[in-house]
């Protein structure tokens, strides 16, 4: 009879752990999923100024059609990323290409000085610093959606009920989140 | 601690808090009860309900008008406002939270209101013409911090109690000096008096000691939402270092504030340093920016760095 208690026991007490952790996985997955809203929020926002600013540039340097078709295929590499990483490689190559955009720019004075094009720079400058901020913030929870993932006794479930690993929002060979613990 | 956790244990704390004040208040009603007229206590604690739910659907315009804050149109200071949506976008917040900015010479900011989504954050002009950007940011983030912590609903609650307690141990010291009739025994009313009077010192020292824990952890936060733990402790040197108090501190708003605007003057002697760092709202900028450097594994420079005001980069 006793035996049967503690079989019973035991059987709450794992029933009850399971509950706590699937409930746990299942908040942390979807402050991921918030997370990377945001960022794609903030990814279409930068894809949607570059063709005015391709436009804003051809009106005074139609010629450097090398630079403005690079800028175009990163941008569609962008827009057709699948994953996380992919998609920071993407707007990786999409920062450099810009890059080589405002260079062509530099050459061109009244370019530099027309409102239009001040006003597409200010907002893309906006737009880059508003990823890196989103960025954090996924990368953070992606760091504790898989943390608990990984670690007894939530791996135990995680697997078979579907909670698989996400990818952080970097280019290989980046650090994914800086190291910023605090003693409480 | 996750964030989560510290959420919970912000909630679970506000639940103490509130349960504590209501059995001051019940404690208070049944002294006025006891000395006067027991009708008298039960018209005190109506009178307090009333009063508490009229301040929690107001508490949004009166703190603003406590701290002299003004409502900004979205199109101005608009580099100031990019600073706070990305601030809130860094910690995963799910609206930015208004901006105000208070006339003030004095470099503060402080956060307010009971939700996220019905939140603002205010910064003194003082503090736009003392920051340089990256230790504004901080500062925000600072701010940012305390909503995503519910310590801005903790504190709104503890604030509103705090004054209701005051009001109503003020009504019984008024009727019991000028009058009244008296019902009780000589104990009764002695007891009365040391409740009454005590009261709203008990009131005061539950709403600080739970202000002070929370700013270690908004610094914490801030260190977080950036990735930049060292902003936050310049930040914090720069206030350390600047002697300007805030004109509108008022000892009702100073747990909302980045850096005490009240408690400004170093006590050095031991007795009294013991006794002011209980009424302290703030733990002191030292003992905070050690934490921080210990936190982040670095150690602060003897000199501030000369980098530009905010105000004066954006030419405000």
């Amino acid at each position: 009879m006793l035996w049967l208690w503690i079989l019973i026991g035991v059987l709450v007490f794992l029933l009850a752990l399971g509950v706590f952790g699937y409930n746990r996985l299942v908040r942390l997955r979807n402050e991921v999923d918030t997370g990377w809203a945001n960022i794609d929020v903030q990814l279409q926002r930068r894809t949607d100024l570059i063709p005015n600013l391709v436009e804003a540039v051809k009106g005074y340097a139609s010629h450097e059609r090398g630079v403005f078709e690079e800028v175009t295929r990163a941008r569609a590499a962008v827009q057709q990323a699948g994953s996380p990483g992919s998609a920071a490689e993407a707007n990786d190559f999409l920062t450099a290409a810009l890059g080589r955009l405002f260079v062509v720019a530099e050459a061109y004075p009244e370019l530099k000085a027309s409102e239009n094009f001040l006003r597409l720079q200010d907002d893309l400058t906006d737009t880059e610093d508003k990823i890196s901020a989103a960025r954090r913030y996924y990368n953070a929870t992606v760091m504790h959606f898989n943390t608990a993932v990984q670690s007894v006794p939530w791996l135990l479930i995680a697997r078979p009920l579907g909670f698989r690993e996400r990818e952080f929002f970097s280019a290989e060979g980046d650090t994914a989140v800086p190291d910023v613990s605090f003693p409480r | 601690m996750t964030l989560q956790q510290q959420i919970r244990a912000n909630r679970l704390r506000s639940l103490v808090v509130v349960a504590g004040f209501v059995a001051l208040l019940a404690i208070m009603g049944g002294l006025i009860g006891l000395v006067f007229d027991p009708s008298l206590g039960i018209f005190a604690l109506a009178f307090a309900l009333i009063y508490g739910i009229f301040a929690l659907m107001r508490s949004r315009a009166m703190i603003s008008r406590l701290t002299h804050a003004q409502e900004l149109s979205p199109n101005e200071l608009r580099p100031l406002r990019r600073l706070l949506e990305n601030a809130s976008i860094g910690a995963g917040l799910p609206v930015t939270p208004e901006l105000r900015v208070v006339d003030d010479p004095a470099p503060n900011a402080f956060a307010a209101g009971l939700r996220p989504k019905s939140s603002y954050v205010g910064v003194t002009t003082g503090l736009l013409r003392t920051m340089p950007k990256r230790e504004l940011e901080a500062v925000i983030a600072h701010e940012i911090a305390h909503i995503r912590h519910r310590d801005t609903y903790l504190m709104t609650m503890a604030t509103i109690f705090a004054g209701i307690i005051a009001l109503l141990a003020d009504i019984g010291l008024r009727t019991l000096a000028f009058g009244g009739r008296r019902s009780g025994g000589i104990i009764a009313i002695v007891l009365a008096i040391v409740g009454l009077v005590l009261a709203p010192y008990a009131a005061l020292m539950l709403r600080l000691s739970l202000s002070r824990r929370r700013e270690f952890l908004a610094d914490a936060g801030s260190a977080e939402i950036l990735s930049d733990p060292e902003a936050m402790a310049l930040a914090l040197r720069r206030l350390e270092h600047d002697p300007t108090t805030v004109r509108y501190a008022d000892a009702s708003t100073s747990h909302m504030w980045v850096e005490s605007p009240t408690d400004r003057v170093d006590t050095t002697r031991g007795s009294i340093q013991e006794f002011s760092s209980w009424f302290n709202t703030h733990p002191p900028l030292k003992a905070r920016i050690a934490a921080l450097e210990e936190a982040g594994g670095f150690r602060l420079p003897g000199e501030l760095p000369a980098d530009v005001a905010f105000a004066a980069e954006m030419g405000l």
